[in-house]
């Protein structure tokens, strides 16, 4: 890596190329306890926090009940059936993507009545549909993490 | 709330807008107030509220107001700080406007600078390092490649009227020397429909550029506009806002804003409707949005956005002229200082100094806000602002 990026520069000593980042891989814990979704999803289960009093689900992991604001949260395990909610295909990246460019990302409604943010992976874009249904599949980002994605069911 | 015209806008001022300009923040801030002082030959010390817009370039600052206070020899009584991204402006308008009401303070200057393109963006944390950094989604370009495909998924998009909006504006912003010197070129349609995507179906001309700018109005009660010889003056007459729009829906349509709130609000206390409505300045991150906001807004039914713009004569001449000085698409966007430009305008339209581009019969206008891009929906900040003449 450091060699490539020397004969870049080398190459071309007036316009170095920017440091390059890597693909950014979630800390957990960051802004509130997330360690059951990654410790989960480490042992290829998706879990997403419910309400245990209105019995709602909710994601991104929140610290209060998106129903009623208590706290009275559980994690349960999800099927990873979904559907396409909606889909762009990403050809100027976010950095630290650069090398994967183009690439989907979607919204995927999964059947338990959520939304989640995610990669489409094994599928061109041309052959993405709307209301497609999708399966989870996970990508191994480091030693610790994986990173859930989804692909055609 | 009855219609009232108690509150006065009686000056604004505006730094042309540039691209990676070199000037601090508090620089740029420091020249829309000469102008506003310059315009009404008012004393700086009769200025005793500051409301102010977070911004990229500064913000990172914890006292970033005060150090604007203390840059600018300015000792408020009443300060404001507003993170609400595009929004922030004319949420500065009506805060000021409360705070005056309450007698915390009379004269206030309301303004939004920001050199972020000249600067860093600071990180905004919470869940994004987490659950959206690591998927990709290119920032408020992927957020707006995705509610443009369910729009288009839902409604069908004629792509001619989004050009047409791109057209519009960039003829606009031809007539507006503060407009960044990049895009003062002419476009067409055809420039508009080849240009490339980003994150498809969203394209490069759908999108704003960042830039470096400020912008600022002054604002007090219509009483001491009076004393204080104020020689032109507009009034507030409608405000609505709302922060997380349908927030706690998981499955909300990602195809609707917080305009469907807002509003309807800002025209009931204005004693409007949108027919009523001379001139719109709308917030336009990305072209797609000014067709969301006239829907919601209620000027066209939902889902017939394009079909309105394709009907509507939008230029500044026509029957409900749009973003007169370009909109931050063709003017270019000052960070968040952005919502500041279409603000401006229409203040500048309304008192008649808007030149090559002035709209005939000024006698008010509608200013809209978008801020925030949050986690997979709507955009996370509206504000609808309605302004009259006396």
């Amino acid at each position: 890596m450091s060699d490539a990026l020397n004969t870049t520069a080398a190459k071309a000593p007036a316009k170095p190329e920017a440091k390059k980042i890597p693909r950014p891989i979630p800390r957990p814990n960051t802004y509130m306890d997330t360690q059951p979704f990654w410790q989960a999803a480490k042992n290829g289960k998706l879990v997403i926090q419910y309400c245990k009093d209105t019995g709602k689900p909710q994601f991104f992991p929140r610290p209060v009940s998106l129903a009623n604001g208590k706290r009275n949260l559980e994690w349960r395990e999800v099927s990873g059936k979904g559907t396409v909610y909606s889909y762009t295909n990403t050809f100027s990246a976010w950095p630290g993507h650069e090398d994967r460019v183009p690439y989907l990302v979607a919204l995927v409604e999964l059947q338990e009545g959520v939304r989640i943010l995610c990669n489409l992976l094994n599928v061109k874009a041309e052959n993405v549909r709307i209301d497609m249904p999708v399966k989870l599949c996970w990508e191994k980002l480091s030693e610790d993490i994986n990173f859930p994605a989804f692909e055609p069911a | 709330m009855a219609k009232r015209k108690d509150i006065a806008i009686v000056a604004y001022g505006e730094t042309k807008v540039t691209l990676k300009g070199g000037r601090s923040s508090y620089d740029l801030a420091g020249e829309v107030l000469e102008q506003i002082l310059n315009q009404t030959g008012i004393d700086k010390n009769e200025i005793d509220g500051l409301s102010i817009a977070e911004t990229m370039s500064e913000t990172s600052n914890p006292f970033w107001g005060v150090y604007m206070s203390e840059m600018l020899g300015l000792s408020p009584h009443w300060m404001q700080l507003n993170g609400l991204g595009g929004t922030s402006g004319i949420g500065g308008i009506a805060r000021a406007a409360a705070a005056i009401r309450d007698g915390l303070c009379e004269t206030v200057f309301v303004v939004a600078s920001d050199a972020q393109s000249s600067g860093r963006n600071p990180e905004q944390g919470a869940q994004r390092g987490e659950f959206q950094y690591p998927v990709g989604l290119r920032g408020p370009v992927g957020a707006f490649g995705l509610i443009t495909q369910r729009y288009r998924h839902q409604y069908g998009l004629d792509d001619r009227a989004l050009a047409k909006l791109a057209v519009t504006q960039r003829n606009h912003a031809l007539m507006n020397p503060n407009a960044v010197d990049k895009l003062q070129k002419p476009l067409t349609e055809a420039d508009y429909l080849n240009s490339k995507y980003v994150s498809e179906p969203l394209r490069m001309l759908d999108s704003v550029m960042v830039c470096d700018g400020a912008n600022g109005v002054l604002v007090t009660s219509t009483e001491n506009a009076k004393k204080l010889g104020a020689k032109k003056m507009i009034h507030p007459v409608g405000y609505g806002e709302i922060s997380n729009f349908k927030g706690s829906e998981a499955l909300a349509d990602i195809t609707v804003s917080g305009f469907s709130v807002a509003g309807p609000k800002a025209l009931k206390q204005a004693e409007m409707t949108p027919k009523d409505i001379r001139m719109i300045m709308p917030y336009d991150d990305f072209l797609i949005a000014l067709v969301i906001t006239l829907e919601d807004i209620g000027f066209c039914e939902k889902g017939k956005g394009c079909e309105f713009v394709m009907k509507t004569d939008l230029s500044y001449t026509g029957t409900l002229p749009l973003n007169t000085s370009g909109g931050q698409i063709s003017a270019g966007q000052p960070g968040l200082a952005g919502g500041g430009l279409n603000l401006v305008e229409g203040v500048r339209q309304m008192f008649g100094e808007a030149g090559a581009r002035q709209v005939s019969d000024p006698r008010n206008c509608m200013v809209t806000g978008i801020g925030v891009i949050p986690y997979g929906r709507n955009w996370g900040v509206s504000g609808v602002l309605v302004l009259e003449q006396s």
